[in-house]
């Protein structure tokens, strides 16, 4: 079956099966999807949704359905009644693919290019009804996405793979697993927490970007589909809304029983919490910049409502459209700084750099003023562009890259000719070759800004890494002439580590270097630093060395993230 | 509010503490010394707090010989116990009750009372409505849990290494402990028995002149829903898991050829592979099923802290000092009286100012709450000489060093605030551990012998 024009319209649920349309019924969202040729399953070129149930070892065969058909105008999906939502496989199969199929097509649009995943490979199973268990999680070991149900005492199921949110949460971590794979590695916590909080922002902005989940959200209308101009004040939308929603959002998702993006919506501005104990935790921690990027979308969402004004009542379905377009704009700026992330060591400073530093590429003017929007949101947490040029202009550089030698037409492609190029010009990019060095990809992209200017870019990670003892790291540091330097309390120095240095290279469409994005593997202030983090947090691997494992089985590691923790800051 | 106890009548004047070598588990006697004879002719009490273990110590092969930790018991108390604490129903708990000869030298002593938490108490049978319904549904699926550990833990029985092992062995800490909770629920018809719950009466104002003993845990389902709002703990939800796991066959789940290794379940053969195309499915199947041993491990993980967070946690006051004896109990358990710190003063002052700490759960990640520390670590309760006891074996759970018991950062922050002693020294074996301090001065517990 090949689809028109390479999208498909489906239905799918807007947020959770438990959350109602005002007619009563599970409310539901009509989306377009990406996809080319598609296969029964569904199964498309980059997913494919095997419903097989490992606790019962029950495989449903794809029945020879037509996703087309099923959701034209009187087809069986077009406008489900609850049942067919609630207990039909195929919607479930279709529910699950598409709004899979979504999340990775807003990537791929922001970034301009197709994307890897995180495993050999080229397309992501998804298992909708994968075991009993409370939990939904991505696989890289098993290439997968799996969604577990919980029987209900009232018979039938709980299935995580209904929640729209929970879906595209598990979606982003496979995406960015995909584009940044060593942020698995053990890292100071930001990294970790990143993971989290980039996968409930990429699912919080796709349901907002739905216009049907925030009309709801926004409440009744009157019989003339308008609302009350007071609902539309930030302090009514982030305490009336956003709450509302972010609280709806995860509940079914039982491995976040908390409500950790409530807590995220209500979480006051707050400059200090870096030196409160109980933000080390991830979760914990990446609700700080999810909070800080609800800020960022309440106001883009009232700058661009402020034509409206002034006016007693206000047109729902304009203001929710607004909502869901400034969602849509917002994740798109969000995912396009990825390609600006440094490829190890993520700290939340390198995300407000890259969030600015891209989106001044793609839309050099800002009409609406999100780039001031976004510098304030994140202040009012604490997070400020660094100081430090992590992001480097080698336009403004006071040396000149060597190309001598170099083929343009192989730098699109090839890791060893970007290799070359960092040989030739370690001294001026600060690259050490005392390292093991690896350029681990090279990918061209091409990005539309909202302004129609295309933008050209060649993004190249490279990696460098360091086995040593703790002993050996500390001499380093001190033979650098850091002061103060010293191994946390009790670690013995022959205790083995491994650091990580790495950056991200930007060419433009003429092959020069545009940008280096830089965590340089002799950051040796950093590097003690995220030691001392590992050392207190007892990140050994099974050797007793730091910095190698997380310590989770291998394919597990997201399982294990998700286990509910009620204990936020009071674990060892 | 939880009102902190204090005690009536003559007040002790030594408080002394003897922790037994019992391997993985928990085994202490509290004694009190007063001046001048009581009622009853004695100058002293003696409660014994755990009787339980799964492993025995570092370089011995042998299970711990009860009967002789028994023995050691009656020689201490001088024949006669006046009480008995079982804090959780852990067989490092209380394994060592199943044990005859034991059991005859621990009925010999006499005990005054049994107590246990709430979770324990007979009468929760059969409630199904009223107040109590709620109690008693949580206690009820806490057995359910027990049984489904047995089931698993005897379809596991021949696995010899890997996940499968690990799984088995964790599921053999959760099985139920019929025989020595059935001697024990005979002895509370006998002695008597008091089942606890936090911020009720300990029942020992009589017993134990002088000593105040606040019950700070566990609290109940109506006093704290928070026990079981984590939607995996709640009983209705394990009910449900358990009957849908009823409805499978275990040997199914579990048929693999068992050379899976131990992290990531390769190699194990597939459970029927003709079921399912050969292609993607099968291959993705193989490994579901595979990493399906993971999902129950997770699963027995969540049964093990509902255990856990059934202990009592017993806050003893004597005189000036003051010891706070655990159990296993994990954060969920002390969320209940976390809470409340910010706002019940009295609360946290007696928190403070512990004297002796028994570390919770032998030193896992998850039972002394930071909090807790801070509370210890801060402002004037930062200088008290504090003193821990650390009844535990390295190297039982946690194959992880995350997940290990004792945890290594815990224990660097506890030997950095208090001196820490501990049953788990291979090189120099201890039979016994005994600390004591006075209760009219502020003179520190200290090692004795």
């Amino acid at each position: 079956m090949r689809t028109a024009a390479g999208t498909v319209e489906v239905t799918i649920v807007g947020q959770d099966p438990g959350v109602a349309a005002a007619d009563g019924r599970i409310l539901t969202a009509r989306v377009r999807v990406p996809a080319g040729r598609l296969e029964p399953g569904p199964r498309s070129h980059r997913f494919h949704v095997i419903d097989y149930d490992a606790a019962t070892g029950r495989f449903t065969a794809p029945a020879g359905d037509d996703l087309v058909a099923d959701n034209a105008p009187g087809g069986r999906f077009h406008d489900p009644p609850d049942d067919t939502i609630l207990a039909d496989p195929a919607f479930h199969a279709q529910h699950t693919w598409a709004v899979a199929a979504r999340t990775l097509g807003a990537f791929e649009f922001a970034l301009g290019r197709r994307l890897p995943w995180g495993f050999p490979g080229h397309e992501l199973y998804i298992v909708p009804h994968a075991k009993p268990e409370a939990n939904a999680y991505y696989s890289p070991e098993q290439r997968s996405l799996l969604f577990g149900y919980v029987p209900l005492p009232e018979g039938g199921r709980m299935l995580t793979c209904l929640s729209h949110d929970i879906v595209a949460h598990e979606t982003a971590h496979a995406v960015l697993d995909g584009l940044r794979h060593r942020y698995l590695e053990p890292a100071l916590p930001d990294q970790a927490a990143f993971h989290e909080a980039l996968a409930d922002i990429a699912a919080l902005l796709s349901m907002f970007s739905v216009r049907e989940v925030v009309e709801h959200a926004l409440g009744e209308a009157d019989a003339d589909g308008r609302i009350d101009v007071e609902r539309i004040s930030l302090e009514a939308l982030r305490g009336n809304m956003l709450v509302v929603l972010a609280e709806q959002f995860g509940t079914v998702a039982l491995h976040r029983p908390q409500g950790g993006l409530r807590r995220s919506a209500e979480l006051d501005p707050i400059e200090d919490w870096r030196t409160l104990r109980a933000f080390e935790e991830p979760h914990k921690r990446g609700e700080v910049l999810v909070a800080a990027v609800l800020r960022t979308l309440l106001s883009m969402w009232t700058r661009r409502l402020a034509d409206f004004l002034p006016a007693a009542r206000i047109d729902r379905r304009r203001v929710a459209e607004e909502g869901a377009t400034a969602a849509l704009h917002l994740l798109h700026m969000a995912i396009r700084a990825v390609d600006y992330l440094p490829p190890v060591d993520f700290e939340y400073e390198d995300f407000l750099e890259a969030v600015l530093v891209a989106d001044t590429e793609v839309a050099p003017d800002d009409d609406f003023g999100y780039r001031p929007a976004l510098t304030s949101a994140f202040a009012a947490y604490g997070i400020r562009r660094p100081v430090d040029g992590r992001v480097v202009d080698l336009a403004q550089a006071d040396w000149e890259p060597v190309y001598h030698g170099l083929n343009w037409a192989a730098m699109r492609s090839d890791a060893d000719e970007v290799f070359r190029f960092l040989w030739e010009n370690s001294a001026g990019l600060g690259v050490s070759p005392a390292y093991y060095t690896h350029v681990e990809s090279v990918r061209p992209s091409v990005r539309v800004g909202p302004d129609g200017l295309v933008v050209q870019e060649v993004v190249a990670e490279y990696v460098q890494l360091l086995e040593c003892t703790a002993g050996e790291l500390l001499a380093r540091a001190e033979a650098a002439g850091l002061q103060g330097a010293a191994l946390p309390a009790r670690l013995p120095a022959e205790t083995g580590v491994q650091i990580f240095g790495g950056g991200t290279l930007v060419f433009d469409q003429f092959g020069r270097a545009k940008y280096h994005v830089t965590k340089p593997l002799e950051h040796w202030a950093h590097q003690l630093r995220r030691l001392a983090y590992l050392a207190r947090n007892g990140f050994y691997d099974s050797r007793r060395r730091l910095g190698f494992s997380v310590g989770a089985p291998r394919g597990e590691e997201f399982a294990e993230l998700h286990e509910p923790d009620v204990n936020v800051g009071e674990t060892w | 509010m939880v009102a902190v106890v204090a005690g009536v009548g003559p007040k002790p004047t030594t408080v002394r503490v003897r922790m037994y070598q019992v391997g993985f588990g928990d085994c202490f006697l509290l004694s009190f010394e007063y001046a001048r004879k009581l009622p009853d002719g004695r100058k002293e009490r003696h409660v014994l707090l755990d009787f339980g273990s799964t492993r025995p110590p570092q370089g011995k092969r042998k299970e711990v010989d009860f009967a002789a930790v028994a023995e050691r018991v009656a020689a201490d108390c001088n024949e006669r116990l006046d009480a008995i604490v079982v804090t959780h129903r852990h067989r490092d708990h209380l394994g060592g009750f199943a044990n005859d000869a034991a059991a005859a030298v621990l009925e010999r002593l006499d005990p005054g009372v049994i107590l246990r938490p709430w979770t324990e108490d007979p009468a929760l049978e059969g409630t199904a409505t009223g107040p109590l319904a709620a109690d008693a549904r949580f206690a009820h699926m806490l057995g359910a849990s027990q049984d489904f550990s047995l089931q698993l833990q005897q379809a596991l029985a021949g696995a010899t290494h890997g996940l499968r092992r690990e799984l088995r062995d964790l599921a053999a800490g959760q099985i139920p402990n019929a025989e020595a909770i059935t001697r024990l629920d005979t002895w509370a018809g006998r002695f008597g028995a008091g089942y606890l719950h936090a911020g009720g009466d300990a029942g020992l104002a009589r017993t134990l002149p002088g000593v105040g003993i606040t019950v700070l845990g566990p609290p109940t389902v109506a006093e704290h829903p928070g026990l079981v709002r984590q939607r995996d703990t709640d009983p209705e939800y394990w009910m449900l898991q358990k009957d849908l796991l009823g409805a499978l066959s275990l040997e199914t789940m579990l048929d693999d050829d068992d050379s899976d290794d131990e992290e990531d379940g390769q190699g194990a053969a597939p459970d029927a592979p003709g079921a399912l195309p050969a292609g993607p499915v099968r291959w993705l199947g193989e490994r579901l099923r595979r990493g399906h041993l993971h999902s129950l491990k997770r699963l027995v993980t969540t049964v093990d802290n509902a255990l856990n967070n059934t202990s009592l946690i017993l806050l003893v006051q004597v005189g000036r000092k003051r010891l706070l004896f655990p159990g296993d109990a994990q954060i969920e358990n002390w969320r209940f009286i976390l809470d409340r710190l910010p706002t019940e003063a009295a609360l946290r002052r007696a928190l403070a100012a512990v004297d002796l700490y028994k570390v919770g759960h032998h030193g896992s990640r998850n039972a002394t709450p930071r909090s807790l520390m801070t509370l210890w670590s801060e402002g004037a309760a930062a200088e008290r000489p504090m003193l821990a006891l650390l009844s535990t074996r390295a190297g039982v759970h946690g194959k992880r060093e995350a997940t290990a018991v004792p945890r290594s950062s815990l224990v660097n922050a506890l030997t950095e605030r208090m001196t820490v002693v501990t049953t788990d020294t291979p090189e120099t074996p201890v039979e016994v551990v005994e600390v004591a301090a006075p209760t009219r001065t502020d003179d520190p517990f200290t090692v004795v012998g």
